[in-house]
């Protein structure tokens, strides 16, 4: 069943593995063109920080992957990435011990799990829909951030920058870190009762309530989770920028870029097909995609034309069954007669 | 529950155990007031069947019973134990098991998953044991699917057996059943019933939704009528006849109630030729000018896309002509324009605008009659509209309420407002006009149609209430797999004789049997 290509009908069905091999087969073809361009990419300096760019996209990712798989989406999280960023100068400092730091991180994660759960209210039980209640979210936390730190200000520890930054050879801990935590993911997802309830829920709301299956909570807890991702890629992009910048530009990206990259993972729009690791996978695309413009010549502009490109093509390829459905039969139409000459 | 309680048809178990109780339960919803004070008991071992018109509260019973709707006010009990939440999880913790008629499948996935879902968790196997675990869950069934389809590719008749099979994995104390048969062929319908049965005697409290009365006479113990709501009481189903259950349902003899039939015009108005396209025809269908006909079958067996085709909606090959002329049915606007119009089933999704008053609603396609240089003059928009309220006996407040606070035979009347203010109309086509319509509109409704009719007009009625059809038209077709199997003329219509049609007991009976 999984992990085979249903051409039945025509329709290119959503499989598992196949966003995962063409997102691996359009990032070696695009690597091997860019190795023959420039000797400078396929260094261990670029792709550490490629790997690195890609890290907190890929937490991010994963949680809209799980907002995703129950046919929500949460575009708060790029707001919540600065948010978090925020919290982390203030708790995660210079010359703190190591027990202070431990609740400083905690604090981060915990913004996170408190937006989540103040999404959920919103999306489950106010019955908002949730790209309108999480944009609300996002304004509000976007101006919370703002009143914390009007200008960018306090420094995140130089050992916390380290220790997040710190990778063997060219891949960061960090990187290993977030590609396991997806595979268990994908593995509870395909391969237990429980995951198997996530996707029912998603995949149809009404008759998993009928089975009896604790909708509610799957619901909540997706978007919980989805939240508390964008807490973890905080510290990492803490850790990156090093200072409290509460200007848009430092999460806002994110929110698009994690919708895309959930989506390029396999993703449905309409909820309970998708993949964790396809999410990473699609975040480090994205990297590879803005990593590559000086190595090619291009501007920045150009990046931003193909991922939102990609994007779309990826919407079309994997969802647009009724897109295929009704080129079909409009070809069926055009070459036989109609009903009647008009 | 332990062993078989031994019994024939008709001797209550009087000591058996209420395995389902709803006392004086009432659910309001909007301005319906679905349920009153209805209160049904079903004993272990007993097939207790609720019968009802559409929009009678069957629906609402069985949700309430299955956790899915709470209650206004009344008791639900289940086992004995009262049913607090409203969860279909703790319903089924306490013992029901509920067969939906919409099904609980998840289409995207897997019998064996769907089964896995619906067992209860300690009966659960591994998760990788998932596919032999389903496989001989279907064979004690006698269900000869594979585990691994896609619940999407299997045939509505394999779906109602998998709902029922799901419903039984918790081995319930009440099994409910909503509609059982509305996908199934008379001999699933068999086949279905011995499961039943087998189910009764082993000591399961059975509740059977049905509105086939031969179907509900031949297999239940008790029978509950249901009508507008209301309870009309339980009785031995060895004591009624068809006549007293239809009595009891309707509450006045059928016959008086239906609108006269005028004579109808002999020149054809509707001709369709050859006309097919995926699961419909090759079809003929002729239409007289001023006739009723009322399209019959079993569900899904082309009548939709014989609708969808005829009103421009799907293509179809074939030609269509109106009044002799050949038209062009390429899409909606283009069959209005030859003066065909659908009259959708799914009246709030497809017909009305819920939130737009029955004005808006009345006059949305016609706006330019009531307008000058463009401004519509609302003084002359509401005096039609209040004639034609007035004329279909639309109950509603006033002319400026959102018609989704409407009833839905209400709803149904402004729906039918519309072809009324369209002068130039050929055809008109209905889709179920009367479901989840009241007994009162109902007959408002059929006196509508007769009346537009009358102005000169062709209709096809597409129902699934032969009683319906019977009293209504001046002919039935009746259609299997996509053909027209059979065509029932006035003098000889009836319930009974189109019930015949539909489960081919007449086999190669007038009609034009297409091959």
């Amino acid at each position: 069943m999984r992990g085979s290509v249903a051409l039945g009908r025509g329709a290119l069905r959503f499989r598992g593995w196949v966003p995962l091999a063409l997102l691996v087969l359009l990032m070696l073809g695009i690597g091997a063109y860019v190795d023959g361009r420039s000797s400078a990419f396929l260094t261990q300096y670029n792709l550490n920080s490629l790997l690195l760019t890609a890290l907190p996209l890929s937490f991010v990712a994963i949680g809209q992957a799980s907002a995703m798989l129950v046919g929500g989406f949460d575009v708060s999280v790029g707001a919540l990435m600065t948010m978090g960023v925020i919290v982390a100068s203030y708790t995660m400092t210079d010359g703190l011990a190591w027990w202070v730091l431990l609740f400083g991180s905690l604090a981060v994660v915990g913004v996170g799990a408190v937006v989540g759960l103040g999404n959920a209210v919103l999306v489950r039980l106010i019955r908002l829909p949730s790209i309108i209640a999480t944009l609300g979210t996002l304004s509000v936390l976007q101006g919370i951030s703002l009143a914390l730190r009007p200008i960018p200000a306090g420094s995140i520890g130089v050992d916390v920058q380290d220790a997040f930054n710190s990778s063997a050879s060219f891949v960061p801990y960090g990187f290993v870190a977030v590609l396991v935590l997806a595979a268990l993911l994908d593995f509870w997802l395909y391969r237990s009762a429980s995951g198997l309830t996530a996707r029912a829920v998603g995949l149809d709301d009404t008759s998993s309530r009928r089975l009896g299956a604790p909708a509610e909570r799957v619901q909540w807890r997706a978007y919980v989770v989805a939240s508390t991702m964008a807490g973890f890629g905080a510290f990492f992009l803490g850790a990156q920028l090093g200072v409290g910048d509460a200007t848009p530009s430092t999460g806002t990206s994110y929110t698009l870029q994690s919708i895309a990259a959930a989506v390029l993972g396999g993703a449905s729009l309409a909820g309970g097909k998708g993949s964790f690791v396809g999410a990473v996978f699609g975040a480090v695309f994205l990297s590879l995609i803005v990593n590559i413009l000086p190595f090619v010549g291009w501007s920045d502009a150009y990046g931003q034309i193909s991922i939102g490109g990609l994007t779309l093509a990826a919407l079309v390829l994997y969802q647009g069954g009724a897109v295929w459905g009704q080129a079909r039969a409009a070809w069926r139409v055009l070459r036989r007669p109609a009903v009647a000459a008009g | 529950m332990t062993a078989a309680i031994p019994r024939t048809k008709s001797t209550e178990p009087e000591t058996a155990p209420v395995v389902l109780s709803l006392r004086a339960v009432s659910k309001r919803f909007g301005t319906v007031q679905a349920l009153e004070d209805v209160s049904v008991e079903c004993r272990a071992g007993e097939i207790h069947a609720v019968v009802g018109e559409n929009g009678s509260g069957k629906s609402t019973l069985l949700g309430i019973a299955s956790g899915v709707l709470a209650p206004d006010h009344g008791v639900v009990e289940i086992g004995g134990e009262p049913l607090t939440a409203t969860s279909a999880a703790e319903a089924i913790r306490l013992g029901v098991g509920m067969a939906y008629q919409t099904y609980s499948h998840v289409l995207e996935l897997s019998v064996a998953e769907n089964l896995f879902l619906a067992a209860p968790r300690a009966e659960r196997p591994p998760y990788g044991r998932m596919q032999p675990w389903a496989a001989e869950k279907l064979a004690e069934l006698g269900l000869e699917l594979s585990p691994q389809a896609p619940l999407g590719s299997l045939s509505l008749a394999e779906r109602q057996f998998l709902e029922v099979m799901k419903a039984l994995l918790h081995r319930p104390k009440v099994l409910l059943l909503d509609e059982p048969t509305t996908a199934l062929g008379p001999h699933e319908i068999e086949e279905l019933h011995a499961l039943v049965r087998a189910r009764a005697r082993a000591g399961v409290g059975v509740v059977y939704v049905s509105h086939r009365l031969p179907e509900v006479l031949g297999i239940a113990d008790r029978v509950t009528v249901l009508r507008d709501g209301r309870g009309m009481g339980t009785f031995e189903a060895g004591e009624l006849s068809e006549d007293r259950l239809v009595s009891l349902m309707i509450g006045r003899p059928l016959q008086l109630a239906f609108p006269e039939r005028p004579a109808v015009d002999d020149r054809p108005l509707l001709l369709a030729r050859g006309l097919s396209a995926p699961r419909l025809g090759p079809l003929d269908l002729e239409l007289r000018r001023g006739e009723i006909v009322g399209l019959a079958g079993a569900e899904g067996n082309g009548q939709d896309e014989l609708l969808r085709a005829l009103a421009g909606l799907e293509r179809a090959a074939g030609t269509v002509s109106v009044n002799g002329v050949e038209v062009d049915l390429r899409s909606p606007y283009a069959a209005l324009r030859a003066g065909i119009m659908l009259l959708s089933g799914d009246r709030v999704r497809e017909s009305l605008f819920p939130v737009l008053s029955v004005r808006s609603n009345t006059t949305v396609q016609v706006l330019r009659r009531f307008a000058r240089l463009g401004w519509v003059s609302r003084r002359r928009e509401q005096a039609a509209v209040s004639t034609l309220v007035a004329r279909l006996k639309v109950r509603t407040p006033s002319i400026e309420q959102p018609v989704r606070f409407l009833s839905g035979g209400n709803q149904q009347k402004v729906a039918l407002t519309r072809p009324f203010l369209r002068g130039s109309l050929n055809v008109i086509l209905t889709d179920e006009p009367t479901q989840g319509v009241d007994v009162r509109s109902r007959f408002d409704i059929y006196d509508a149609l007769r009346t537009k009719a009358g102005e000169g007009v062709a209709m096809l009625v597409k129902s699934s209430d032969p009683l319906e059809l019977a009293g209504l038209c001046d002919r039935v077709v009746v259609v299997s797999r996509g053909r027209v199997v059979d065509e029932i003329a006035a003098d000889e219509l009836s319930e009974q004789r189109i019930i015949e049609g539909i489960v081919g007991a007449r086999g190669a009976h007038g009609g034009a049997r297409a091959r």
